[in-house]
């Protein structure tokens, strides 16, 4: 149970003519005690090497980590009190699941007793019990998965669990327990969760916060509503959300903004004098169908449409270099026929440099 | 289909007859060889049906030879894993100088063993060779290297490990330079120091590796022949005659063709037998322990 501060924090593998090639750029974050953080974004964009900066594996080269307070920058793994959870499942495969998550007290020198005790627990709590005196390198995947966590939470001391990927491996459908155990455990013991992943739903229904990274820099921090319908940056707009968030290229007409002649929104803010164009974005959910042509609708032409089972994902043409996603319910029309297309003004959002202007 | 398995054939019988002419077809003679009584005085394929075999089992020489050789064998086979190991681990870590320090290990394999068995053999010589200089420049008096039954073993086996360690390293290094990184930073997590890492991590990662670089050293040691002839000639008296010199000696030097080859064949009966239970009961035990 933690909190953990991030102060500008930063990380360099290379250095090129004594400059730092960041993979993480210097950054000040907050995690509060307790809560639960995915660490979202693509492969490569630094949120493994904010993790293991972290749990002490890989040494800053810029700033400091302050868990509770205290700064703990120079400090190795076992004085931090934290759990790491990776990717591929960790198991010592000579020792049975019961050596498996006795280990880190052995190291700590705890008593037999006080072993025994937590391990039992945590066997419990994991649904472990059944598989004690099995040796570990005969479980599943996903059992050994079970077992790298049962380590962390074995030692009550720890004061953040770290997850780096950890479903990776995991069958879809063990998937989707694991998950709800990982929520239901750490809301229970009120640790601090911090999971890497570049899956957005698996961010987006474990977290209660989404760190949202691109090329060593959080572009966003917030819940998973606010990414959805405010991304700062067309970045999280992009990653965030199946399908990802249209852009359009618009043009300001004295207060409005146009796409393509066709009036989409108003915006709110001043900073557009002067500026002519103007990145539209708009999520595929916040379009509709009209049945034909009003006022308000663009028209354009279905080239593809994708079944979904509950729903369909309708790509329409708008003009030669500009196509919009649709995600409709119902009356979809076929490819290759016109279709009459309702933006919500409301949930138009402008991009003036990458960042978010409404 | 009849047509089909007749190119088959076509196509596989160069090869098979290769293999036939050079592995199938010198064994079988040796085989035959040895049921006959081909020697220096009576060259030829005659039958004497089983003699040589009787001969062989009633032959102390040989069997001293083979458990010598078992003894030699196996004693500088686990000191060149522990050595080869050691040397991994040490260096397994560092980044500079890696390319020098890979090359200086290979050199020893690199060299003639007849070549280095000889410049061994003058470094222990008794009076001439640097190593008692050294022990009597130390004050530690000069040791019999080559005219005493223990000292010569210690030398034989010395040689082998001086020559076949970097072989051991270069494997077990491949191998560790291999391994995942997660499971080494979980045990960093979990709390564990270095030995106990050595042992839950690094150690059953390595064992199909170890597995396999013990048994090839183990069928290239139960070879072992030019250093024993060139340092000691299997002396003093026979106390370093392994298997093959001792099969060498009878065949080449008194030219006992059919009995070195009923020799030959016991020798590789037994080998492939153990070594077969060796490498079964290895890989049971380490590779059960590690993935």
């Amino acid at each position: 149970m933690a909190k953990i501060e991030l102060r500008g924090l930063g990380h360099a593998y290379t250095f090129v003519g004594g400059e730092a090639q960041f993979a993480l750029h210097p950054l000040d974050l907050t995690w509060e005690d307790g809560g639960t953080y995915a660490l979202l974004g693509p492969s490569g964009c630094g949120k493994s090497t904010m993790l293991n900066i972290v749990s002490g594996l890989l040494e800053p080269s810029l700033g400091q980590v302050l868990i509770n307070g205290r700064d703990v920058t120079a400090l190795g793994p076992i004085k931090r009190n934290i759990a790491q959870v990776f990717q591929f499942p960790v198991v010592y495969p000579a020792k049975t699941v019961y050596g498996n998550l006795a280990f880190p007290l052995v190291c700590r020198q705890k008593s037999k007793g006080e072993i025994d005790r937590r391990v039992n627990e945590v066997a419990e709590l994991l649904n472990l019990d059944k598989f004690l005196q099995k040796p570990a390198r005969s479980l599943t995947p996903d059992l050994k998965q079970l077992i790298s966590l049962g380590r962390g939470l074995v030692r009550d001391d720890v004061a953040v669990i770290l997850m780096d990927e950890p479903l990776t491996v995991i069958d879809p459908q063990l998937k989707f327990s694991l998950r709800r155990k990982l929520r239901d455990i750490s809301a229970r013991h009120g640790h601090t969760l911090v999971y890497v992943t570049h899956d957005q739903n698996e961010a987006m229904t474990l977290a209660e916060q989404v760190v949202v990274m691109d090329s060593g820099r959080v572009v966003q921090m917030g819940t998973p509503q606010e990414l959805f319908e405010n991304p700062v940056h067309p970045h999280v707009g992009y990653f965030i959300g199946t399908p990802s968030m249209n852009f359009l290229p618009g043009r300001l007409h004295g207060n409005d903004v146009e796409v393509l002649g066709h009036k989409v929104g108003l915006p709110t803010t001043s900073e557009l004098s002067g500026v002519s164009e103007i990145l539209v974005g708009i999520r595929p959910e916040f379009i509709s169908l009209a049945p034909r042509a009003g006022k308000k609708t663009i028209p354009g032409l279905v080239v593809d449409v994708q079944d979904m089972g509950g729903f369909a994902i309708l790509s329409a043409k708008l003009s030669e270099d500009c196509e919009l996603k649709v995600r409709a319910r119902d009356h979809v029309p076929p490819v290759g026929e016109q279709c009459h297309l309702d933006l919500q003004s409301d949930r138009v959002r402008f991009y003036l440099d990458n960042r978010l202007v409404n | 289909m009849y047509g089909l398995t007749r190119y088959k054939l076509l196509f596989l019988l160069p090869g098979l007859l290769i293999l036939l002419g050079i592995i199938l077809f010198p064994l079988g003679f040796t085989i035959r060889v040895s049921f006959s009584g081909w020697d220096a005085a009576r060259p030829g394929l005659d039958w004497i049906g089983g003699t040589n075999y009787s001969r062989l089992f009633a032959d102390g020489r040989f069997w001293e030879s083979l458990s010598r050789l078992g003894a030699i064998a196996f004693t500088s086979v686990i000191l060149e894993y522990l050595l080869g190991f050691a040397l991994a681990l040490l260096v397994w870590r560092q980044v500079r100088f890696r390319r020098l320090t890979r090359v200086l290990f290979l050199i020893p394999m690199m060299t003639t063993p007849v070549v280095m068995a000889v410049i061994w053999r003058t470094i222990f010589h008794e009076s001439l060779g640097p190593a008692n200089d050294l022990l009597s420049l130390l004050g530690m008096g000069s040791i019999p290297w080559l005219t005493n039954s223990f000292w010569a073993t210690v030398v034989v086996i010395l040689v082998d490990v001086w020559q076949w360690t970097p072989f051991m390293f270069l494997l077990l290094l491949a191998g560790l330079l291999s391994l995942p990184r997660e499971p080494f930073l979980a045990a960093a997590i979990d709390g564990a120091g270095p030995i106990r890492t050595f042992f839950n991590v690094t150690f059953p990662a390595m064992a199909p590796i170890s597995v396999g670089a013990l048994i090839i050293r183990l069928i290239e040691a139960s070879k072992i022949m030019e250093t024993v002839y060139v340092i000691t000639s299997g002396g003093p008296g026979t106390s370093t005659e392994t298997s093959s010199y001792y099969i060498f000696i009878r065949g080449l030097r008194d030219f006992q063709i059919g009995y070195a080859a009923a020799l030959s064949v016991t020798y590789l009966v037994i080998m492939i037998v153990l070594l077969t239970i060796i490498a079964k009961s290895l890989s049971r035990y380490l590779v059960k322990n590690g993935a």
